[in-house]
């Protein structure tokens, strides 16, 4: 247990994990203006990568209604991602029209709402097997151009190797979370979305917009998840279309360890999965899955409101 | 003659299935419990079955029991459902709504990976050359529709029974009821774990149906579709799992010209349903008793 | 400068308001007075437009304002105090009364707003900066109050300013209430302190059970036998 090992699990912990806070943000926003969970985030989140892919690399796979097709220009990475979130948020729009919006304006039950951005889901994650096909996708190893593949320190007796793509990850995402705290906190239309997460009726009453602030909340959820979509993507590859599934369910055990509704408590929450699942000991690897969803089940047990969470207020 | 019985026969016990997994759904919801964690009995069930039918240790009970081995197979199922769905149930159920939900998802995931790390049940790739007990998949019917006639019948006594009313009571209003005396935290229990015994049943008879049995059998989107033939056949009456197994296992068969398509189109069809028919298609009929 | 015109309104089946007319000119203060259930505040959120009415026609300054959503309604001039406070108790006091001005873009104009609030509730400068969640009932109703006053409304609906504060934070409000209408702001009251309401109110319409049943000038009204003995007795 030399120094060496713990900074490596830190770093990879800390990379991760804070991709896992990004994506399990996305959740958290709607749920704290909506109390519904979307269950089409992994959709989008998947969407996301898909559409980084094929602009920073300018062409489709072999398989799918696109098969083959290129584009007539490549993005350089930074803008692909950017490009790619951007088009993630409106994706995120789309959803809250299709699978919300009309159940809000019929007063349905959450339940409904869970099913229907289920539903969503599946129209989502099958277009996209339409389109570009159920192949592996996998980013080219020059994405991020010419920065080394890592850098590596000397620890006391070992190697900490901090691989570039690790530290785009955790740049990024540390970016996105104080940029994303600054708007909420400092910003009059921030703590106008506060306003609509505590008391729609209220903040209507102050010419505040709710549907408008349920579209941007939608487009800023949508944002993070193909964001974190993308950097896993270009982590670990696309699977296949279906690769945002398991990590839906993963930032589920996110936000819940965290607290739901709490925006510090996805972040604490992504870290200390993403920290957990490093440190755990590699005689129990296959495991590994395992670990958020237990996790999950402890604190529901121990602590229902999370980490950070407030008195567990039912919302089904 | 032969083709249709040959490819409408399996869609046919297929609705039969899902409809009791439906119900297995629909059973804990009696009391207002929304879980998930039917999936992962079923699963549970069927690896049951397929190590009784295949582990070579228990091949002498298989020749002395012949075709008796099958129901042996469901009581093990059922047995072990029941002890591992009490025992889930007893820490899960003092939760609310949509925790409760999330930690059967979790149970579910936790116990994907814990089966997938046992030897005895064939790791990633589970176990196969489960033997059959029929030659065709139709025949499947004298397995699951005895089953599902009973299960109606139970839940028709059940609905009309004290336990029915209890449960309902808990479901319209769980403060109120056990402010009345209602021992609500057994009740739901009770309600969660007769859930997780008919899924059990249930895996324990698809097994030699799919000959094979393995981790895809439990996962979050055959949850999903469960809850999907609940909420659209209708969540208030023991018919809805029915009608939307029917409705959602025929579609994509109907649909098979389509091809790519169809998935898509179950997709809409979902989102549709939840938001022009959101007390389900049971719900169009029983307007009039509310 | 607000009219209402044969407003029938439902939650669900059960209908709360039957045909409602009632008519509040520039300058004035009108209270609606009633039992509790008797519909008042049900008229107050259907002018703010929180909920739709099932028929008739809402106008203020001549604009027909009945299928509107309510932060439109709040653009045109017309703010809403609604029944409980409703402070935004997870944000500052300074917060909430800067939302309040959500509309307006003038900053300048925002802080001298901001500081005639301060002038007016001066409890409110001492405790800028503290969460509004913690303030006692009656500042609550001071912030709620002047949050409402931060979009330099025409006309102002009050519900209940009154309720759950002790006699003495009550006539304070009451007073600037008078203040703020001998400035110009008209005023729509809805009170179940009918005695005071009476006092500071021109005109007062009386509810029962979602109808109107009594109508006129508030002294004349006060001294009428039945609703002496029902509202004030």
């Amino acid at each position: 247990m030399s120094l060496a090992w713990f900074l490596q699990n830190l770093v990879n912990g800390l990379s991760i994990g804070s991709v896992y806070a990004v994506f399990a943000l996305g959740y958290t926003l709607v749920f704290s203006v909506l109390g519904i969970l979307n269950f089409a985030h992994g959709a989008v989140f998947t969407l996301g990568a898909y559409l980084t892919y094929v602009l920073a690399v300018g062409e489709f796979g072999l398989n799918g209604l696109l098969a083959g097709m290129t584009l007539p220009f490549k993005l350089p990475f930074a803008l692909a991602l950017l490009a790619g979130a951007l088009l993630s948020g409106l994706a995120g729009v789309a959803v809250e029209h299709l699978a919300f919006r009309p159940l809000r304006k019929r007063g349905a039950d959450a339940l409904l709402a869970l099913v229907s951005s289920l539903g969503v889901a599946l129209i989502l994650v099958n277009l996209i097997q339409y389109l570009f096909g159920a192949e592996i996708y996998s980013f080219p190893s020059d994405v991020l151009g010419t920065l080394p593949p890592a850098v590596i320190l000397h620890v006391g007796e070992g190697l900490v190797a901090m691989r570039t793509i690790q530290v785009v990850l955790f740049g990024v995402s540390l970016l996105l979370l104080i940029g994303l705290a600054w708007f909420i906190q400092f910003t009059k239309q921030g703590k106008a979305l506060r306003a609509v997460a505590e008391n729609p009726d209220t903040a209507s009453l102050l010419g505040i917009s709710v549907d408008a602030f349920i579209l941007g909340t939608f487009f800023i959820s949508g944002l993070l998840g193909g964001l974190s979509g993308t950097l896993i993507g270009v982590s670990f590859g696309l699977s296949g279309p279906y690769f945002g599934v398991a990590y839906g369910l993963k930032a589920l055990a996110v936000i819940v360890l965290g607290g739901l509704g709490s925006i510090p408590g996805a972040v604490l929450g992504g870290l200390v999965i993403g920290l957990a699942e490093a440190f755990l000991p590699p005689d129990m690897s296959s495991f590994k899955e395992a670990v958020p969803y237990a996790l999950l089940f402890i604190v529901l047990l121990v602590r229902p409101q999370g980490l950070l969470g407030k008195n567990a207020e039912e919302k089904v | 003659m032969e083709d249709f019985l040959a490819r409408y026969g399996f869609l046919f016990v297929t609705i039969l299935q899902q409809a009791l997994l439906g119900l297995s759904l629909y059973l804990p919801l009696m009391a207002g419990q929304l879980s998930l964690a039917s999936i992962g009995f079923y699963s549970l069930g069927g690896y049951v079955a397929a190590i009784m039918g295949t582990h070579p240790a228990l091949a002498p009970l298989r020749d002395a029991l012949g075709f008796y081995v099958y129901p042996l197979e469901w009581l093990v199922a059922l047995a072990a459902s029941t002890i591992l769905g009490a025992a889930l149930g007893y820490p899960a159920l003092r939760l609310r709504g949509i925790y409760l939900a999330l930690a059967t998802i979790a149970f579910v995931q936790v116990f994907g990976v814990v089966v997938l790390n046992m030897p005895i049940a064939g790791g990633a790739i589970g176990i196969f050359g489960i033997p059959q007990p029929f030659e065709n998949r139709l025949a499947y019917v004298w397995f699951f529709g005895p089953l599902l006639v009973l299960t109606l019948l139970f839940l028709w006594r059940l609905e009309r029974s004290g336990t029915g009313r209890l449960f309902f009571s808990i479901r319209e209003d769980e403060l109120a009821a056990g402010a009345m005396g209602v021992n609500v935290t057994a009740r739901k229990v009770q309600a969660f774990v007769l859930g997780c015994a008919l899924a059990g049943v249930v895996g324990a008879m698809s097994a030699p149906l799919l000959n094979t049995w393995n981790a895809r059998q439990g996962t979050f989107d055959a949850a999903v579709a469960c809850l999907a033939y609940v909420l659209i056949g209708g969540r208030r009456s023991k018919w809805g799992a029915l009608l939307g197994a029917a409705l959602l296992v025929s579609l994509p068969e109907l649909l098979r010209p389509l091809q790519n398509s169809r998935m898509i189109l179950n997709g809409v069809v979902l989102v549709l349903a939840c938001i022009y028919m959101p007390q389900g298609i049971a719900g169009l009929f029983a307007r009039r008793k509310a | 400068m607000l009219e209402l015109k044969g407003v029938t309104l439902a939650y669900g089946p059960v209908t709360a308001v039957h045909e409602a007319t009632l008519r509040v000119a520039q300058g004035e203060i009108v209270t609606l007075i009633g039992a509790n259930g008797a519909g008042k505040t049900t008229i107050l959120r259907a002018v703010s437009r929180l909920i739709k009415p099932k028929s008739g026609a809402i106008t203020f300054e001549g604009r027909d304002i009945t299928g509107l959503s309510p932060d439109k309604v709040v653009r045109l001039g017309l703010a809403h105090c609604p029944e409980g406070r409703q402070v935004l108790a997870l944000q500052s006091v300074r917060d909430n009364l800067e939302l309040g001005a959500y509309i307006r873009s003038d900053t300048a104009g925002i802080r001298q707003d901001l500081d005639m609030v301060f002038g007016l509730f001066p409890r409110l400068r001492e405790r800028a900066a503290q969460l509004a969640g913690t303030l006692s009932g009656g500042e609550q109703q001071m912030l709620a109050i002047g949050r409402a006053l931060m979009c330099r409304p025409r006309l102002l609906l009050l519900d209940e300013p009154s309720l759950g504060l002790a006699p003495i934070i009550a006539q304070e409000i009451f007073h600037i209430i008078a203040n703020l209408n001998q400035q110009g702001m008209t005023i729509l009251l809805v009170e179940q302190n009918a005695h005071m309401a009476m006092r500071t109110a021109h005109r007062a319409y009386v509810l029962e059970a979602g109808l109107i049943v009594a109508q006129g000038d508030a002294k004349a009204l006060a001294g009428d036998e039945r609703v002496r003995k029902a509202y004030l007795g």
